[in-house]
């Protein structure tokens, strides 16, 4: 019981905590230069990882693929399913873990070490708000860096695709690229874009709040980079069940009837 | 980290055999880990059938045959990869979280000086312990992914249990479960030497901890990312 109510603690402040997140970046001004400063440490930070778990990533689903397609002979599509299948749903999911095992612990670290070196309650002293200053402008960053690094992201997943098509099942580049825009419409890029941003804030969401609520010295900082970790890998595969299952509705309602 | 994994694996064959703490890091690997991974297990199997539905549909117009493309994913990919996935960013932070801070107070130093090999006593233990642990998270995240698969195709997709299992049957055969168990091995040693290279290497101060976990968590999963393409590879020449 008293871990149920803890798990609800947690939800509940992060929540909040993105309530006021949303409300300062409403009501008050952001400087630009911040947020730009934010973007390009993150893309940077995160490009070579981004780059090379997606080649790898789309390497595996050619390979997996081939296997399966190979016993229905439909290995002319293969390039069109496994690109699909990277798009709404693997690509996302891999850019997200990656984002959280590298943006989102570094945040929080830095984050908590500036909670517990009282750099956060000197801003304050200063007579800014801390959440203007540092907060918002992290949250931002990493949402729209997010985007970027899915596109690189894909664009290796399906480099790697084919260069593995082209050499484990024989399937030659231009078969591969040509059958790619029949399998995947505007739909499914649509789908992937809106998960990947919400597995974003997510992720931006939970490194700050641990972050800006780190307490008990440099052991606590650990702490808060752990859980961290964890809490946004729980809570991005729920976020992708969900994801799904709203997409699905919503598809439904657009098109008035039931695939 | 190679001259690492070689020390680590001599290591394992030379007494002295600790068995105490081989238990205790096999209980923080597999107990308390098992929860997280269950749940998440579950989550992943559901979108992935319906997904792979979804393609199905797609491509040849009937979706008859998902049961068995959507095991064949898991038990292969997917039960295995999120398994390692989540322990690496877990098991792996702990450890080099504990060895950095281990390093930087001295407390390594001053195990050399009682004559313990820290590799010994430190690594070889949670090496071990994360192999076993692993193989059989992986064996229960399989299990749990295909029970959550049942579910959801018999509530959403209007399959029957029975029709599942023998939909199940025609496409997976048993090694699949044992090559899951070897990348479930491979995926857990690969976590702690990286944690441990990290923690050993790690900078004074606690940045330098800070550090030390983020790119033990990137590399780890990055490792593992790569590794699993390889025995893909591989195995794909024995099926």
């Amino acid at each position: 019981m008293k871990f149920l109510a803890e798990i609800f603690g947690e939800l509940g402040g992060t929540l909040l905590f993105l309530k006021t997140i949303m409300t300062t970046l409403v009501n008050k001004k952001i400087r630009r230069s911040d947020v730009f400063t934010q973007i390009w440490s993150v893309i940077i930070a995160s490009f070579p990882t981004t780059a090379m778990a997606g080649f790898f990533v789309g390497a595996i689903m050619t390979v997996q693929f081939a296997l399966l397609m190979n016993e229905f002979g439909a290995l002319g599509y293969l390039g069109g399913l496994s690109t699909s299948a990277t798009v709404r749903e693997i690509g996302p999911l891999l850019i997200a873990f990656m984002l959280s095992g590298k943006v989102g612990a570094f945040t929080s670290a830095e984050l908590g070490t500036m909670r517990v070196t009282e750099q956060i309650d000197a801003i304050r002293c200063l007579g800014s708000d801390p959440l203007q200053e540092i907060i918002v402008p992290r949250f931002i960053g990493i949402v729209i860096a997010s985007f970027f690094l899915l596109g690189f992201g894909l664009i290796m997943s399906i480099f790697g695709g084919m260069i593995l098509g082209d050499i484990f099942a024989g399937v030659n580049f231009q078969e591969y690229l040509r059958h790619i825009p029949t399998v995947v419409n505007p739909v499914s890029i649509l789908f992937g874009t809106v998960k990947c941003g919400s597995f974003a804030v997510v992720t931006a969401t939970v490194s700050t709040y641990k972050g800006f609520t780190t307490t008990g010295g440099a052991k606590g900082v650990g702490k808060a980079v752990v859980s961290t970790s964890v809490m946004t890998m729980i809570l991005i595969v729920l976020m992708d069940w969900f994801t799904s299952f709203i997409g699905d509705i919503v598809l439904q309602i657009a098109r008035g009837y039931r695939s | 980290m190679i001259s690492l994994f070689t020390e680590t694996f001599l290591g394992v064959f030379r007494p002295p055999f600790r068995k105490k703490e081989f238990f205790q890091q096999l209980h923080f690997v597999a107990n308390t880990s098992l929860a997280i991974i269950v749940f998440c297990v579950s989550f992943a199997a559901i979108v992935t059938i319906l997904e792979s539905s979804f393609h199905m549909k797609l491509v040849i117009q009937n979706d008859s045959m998902v049961p068995g493309f959507a095991a064949v994913l898991i038990l292969r990919e997917l039960a295995a990869i999120v398994t390692a996935l989540l322990l690496a960013s877990r098991i792996g932070a702990g450890y080099a979280a504990e060895i950095g801070s281990m390093q930087i107070t001295e407390q390594i130093d001053a195990l050399k000086m009682l004559g313990i090999d820290p590799i010994n006593y430190l690594v070889v233990p949670r090496f071990l312990a994360s192999i076993a642990g692993t193989m059989m998270l992986t064996v229960i995240a399989n299990v749990f992914c295909l029970l959550s698969a049942i579910l959801v195709s018999q509530l959403y997709l209007g399959f029957t249990f029975g029709m599942f299992i023998s939909s199940m049957h025609r496409f997976v055969h048993f090694q699949d479960i044992i090559f899951s168990m070897i990348k479930g091995a491979c995926f857990g040693a690969v976590i702690p030497i990286v944690a441990s290279y990290f923690g050993f290497n790690c900078k004074q101060g606690a940045e330098g901890v800070g550090h030390a976990t983020t790119n033990t968590v990137v590399l780890a999963s990055i490792g593992i990312i790569v590794v699993d393409f390889i025995l893909s590879y591989t195995f794909s020449h024995i099926y």
